[in-house]
């Protein structure tokens, strides 16, 4: 069990440039891991569970599946700023994921959009990386955020 | 070599349900620790009014396309045993949840080529797929970029 499990927000929380995405980590990758992404998710490429297929390529072994660790970065990102407050989601694959690495996720709100509105965008670059830091996946996310603080004022 | 005629090329249209076994399958193969997105007690306790879908949780659609997760690569003719998933972004327009039906609706939007790292030719399928609700209201936008690798591309 983790002990960082928090409620997951149904309404737009508070966010301020520099906020950072819960820790995450996942490892080491099995390959029952891959496996088991493969079934839940329908794809079956073989060069992702199939040893043999994966030498004869030329391959050290079989490989991650990008969806498998992009898919994991978003539900964390869910977990954190709520599954419906994401308005965007993007993943770019950098590098390639092996059996037995260790990935860390992480997330920075990098810019609040200023709104006259109860509910403004706040936009998240997300990453993840192998234990020897090389990074093989670059993200970012458009989510919707509320203000810090309620306005007693009653402008606007 | 390129072939931009096949921008425009439609890939298929699939009905599927966004079903709870599923949302577990993909919880756990995520090493989730927030007991929402599998249980729908869980969720409503929490607020929501059945269990969320992540961001990436559209990759069911998968099971139900002919050839998997590979589809749109097969159906253009791609050299499967040379492709990489490049890129991937999800436009989110109204929440998706357990119980769900949708429809995708994919095609190709753009393809280009490219000059890889180590000087081979690579081409860039960019698809594009739409999903609606079973209320016709459109809930997402995906986009995919495939890169097939080496220079004797065979789509057709």
């Amino acid at each position: 069990m983790r002990a960082d499990t928090h409620a997951v927000p149904t309404s737009p929380i508070p966010l301020a440039e520099g906020d950072t995405l819960p820790e995450w980590r996942f490892g080491p990758l099995t390959r029952t891991d891959i496996v088991r992404y493969a079934g839940a998710s329908g794809d079956f490429n073989p060069i992702h569970h199939d040893e043999p297929l994966a030498i004869a390529a030329g391959l050290p072994s079989v490989f991650g599946i990008g969806m498998m660790h992009a898919g994991m970065l978003g539900q964390r990102l869910s977990a954190w700023v709520g599954p419906h407050n994401i308005c965007a989601f993007s993943v770019r694959f950098e590098g390639q994921v092996w059996p037995d690495d260790v990935l860390t996720f992480s997330g920075t709100v990098i810019e609040v959009e200023s709104s006259t509105h109860e509910v403004s965008l706040a936009h998240v670059e997300l990453s993840v990386a192998r234990q020897d830091g090389e990074q093989v996946l670059s993200g970012k996310a458009s989510v919707s955020t509320a203000p810090h603080e309620a306005r007693s004022d009653g402008g606007g | 070599m390129a072939d931009r005629g096949l921008i425009g090329r439609e890939l298929g249209t699939v009905r599927f349900p966004v079903e709870r076994g599923k949302l577990a399958e993909l919880a756990r193969s995520f090493d989730a620790p927030e007991p929402l997105w599998s249980d729908r007690e869980a969720a409503r306790e929490a607020g929501f009014d059945d269990i969320p879908a992540p961001p990436t949780a559209t990759v069911v659609a998968d099971l139900w396309r002919e050839h998997g997760a590979l589809d749109g690569a097969i159906r253009l003719g791609l050299d499967t045993t040379n492709l990489l998933h490049g890129e991937a972004s999800w436009q989110f327009f109204a929440p998706v949840r357990c119980g769900d039906e949708l429809t995708a609706r994919s095609s190709v939007v753009d393809v280009n080529e490219r000059v890889g790292k180590r000087g081979g030719a690579m081409t860039l399928v960019a698809i594009e797929t739409s999903y609606t609700n079973q209320h016709g209201e459109q809930v997402a936008t995906r986009r995919d970029v495939v890169v097939e690798k080496g220079g004797n591309s065979s789509a057709r």
